[in-house]
């Protein structure tokens, strides 16, 4: 039964976010403290950033840390469902998807989650980490992802660095 | 009706394959892929239909990419192309990526591993942050309409911080607004990152 419920968590996340990362406000709400703690998320975040695929595939790593590889394909069957159901709302709605209204949900729903990714930013920001040098790196971070320059590795890769060097 | 045959399960599992493991990074380079192996290279799908369903998967609920695929996969080879494209895609990638957890699950606890945690950490959520911005980004590009999007995005973060509301209530209440007050504008933004 805690199986089927945890399926249920990733499907709903995947279900009602629109974007692949939009998922997260949803998915820390479900899973934090019960299956997993910040740390965990953020290091499923990083290494969606380092594995090949579309961003949202960081739900894969979460479902891993959450329950092991049965939560690794409950995370990946529940964000691959949700998407699809695009395909027979083309062929049953498509005048509701052309309307104006959708277009308004569709639009409302994607600020309000832009608004709740940021705050869930903002959170796991602090678990992360308050030392001025960790303040600096997320702040470049923000910028160089804003600008887009850098590839999202090599961010991965200079946070290991600074890690390293100023960790310890 | 197409003229074209659709081609064998093999060849659309092998495109689709390159595609979910050869786009590092998500989001643009996955979209750059698939429309660089299916229209230009296999020539599967047209320029004007790749256009089309890019636009309805941005109103799909999850990842936007699986929509596309879902959508490229049914006009490529009907229900069998949307198993072939959309699994093709997704297993290798998230097989990949459930094997990196684990092995990093094995070294978590070395000093070496804790150390970089501790700058990996900031950049993790640094990226996410950002990543919420550019999804919030055409704003700005809204002129007087702007300040209901704004005023949405604001509402959404500091109900979340404050822990006053259920984060599905946020949701809700954010679809329920938008359907409202913002039917008027265009649908998302092509400025919205695809992932």
């Amino acid at each position: 039964m805690e199986q089927v419920a945890l399926f249920l968590v990733f499907l709903k996340s995947s279900a009602l976010a629109v974007g692949g990362l939009a998922s997260l406000p949803l998915l820390r709400t479900d899973l934090v403290p019960a299956y997993t703690d910040d740390a965990g998320i953020l290091q499923a975040l990083a290494i969606g950033r380092l594995a090949p695929g579309p961003n949202g595939l960081y739900i894969v790593s979460l479902g891993y840390l959450a329950a092991g590889w049965a939560g690794a394909a409950y995370a990946l069957v529940g964000a691959s469902l949700a998407p699809l159901a695009i395909l027979p709302a083309t062929v049953l709605a498509r005048r509701w998807l052309l309307s104006s209204w959708f277009a308004g949900l569709v639009r409302g729903v994607a600020l309000g989650t832009a608004g709740l990714l940021l705050a869930t930013g903002v959170s796991i920001a602090q678990t992360a980490g308050t030392a001025p040098w960790q303040l600096i790196l997320a702040a470049l971070a923000i910028a160089l992802t804003v600008h887009g320059r850098l590839h999202p590795a090599l961010l991965v890769g200079l946070g290991t660095v600074a890690g390293l060097a100023l960790g310890r | 009706m197409r003229a074209m045959t659709p081609p064998r399960s093999r060849a659309l599992t092998r495109a689709w394959f390159d595609i979910g493991t050869q786009s590092v990074g998500g989001g643009t380079s996955t979209l750059f892929m698939i429309r660089r192996v299916l229209v230009e290279q296999h020539k599967w799908i047209t320029e004007r239909e790749f256009t089309e369903a890019w636009a309805l998967s941005q109103l799909s609920p999850g990842i936007h990419l699986v929509a596309l695929a879902g959508l490229l996969g049914r006009r490529i080879a009907g229900l069998r192309g949307v198993v072939v494209s959309v699994g093709g895609m997704m297993l290798p990638a998230a097989a990949i990526t459930a094997v990196i957890t684990a092995l990093f699950g094995g070294i978590a606890q070395h000093p070496l591993t804790v150390a970089a945690l501790l700058g990996i950490g900031p950049v993790a959520a640094g990226m996410t942050i950002g990543l919420a911005l550019i999804l919030a980004r055409p704003v700005l590009q809204r002129g007087r309409y702007a300040i209901l999007d704004l005023a949405l995005i604001v509402a959404a973060f500091a109900v979340l911080l404050a822990g006053v509301a259920p984060t599905i209530g946020v949701i809700g209440a954010s679809a329920a607004f938008g359907a409202v007050f913002l039917g008027r504008e265009r649908p998302t933004s092509t400025d919205a990152p695809m992932s």
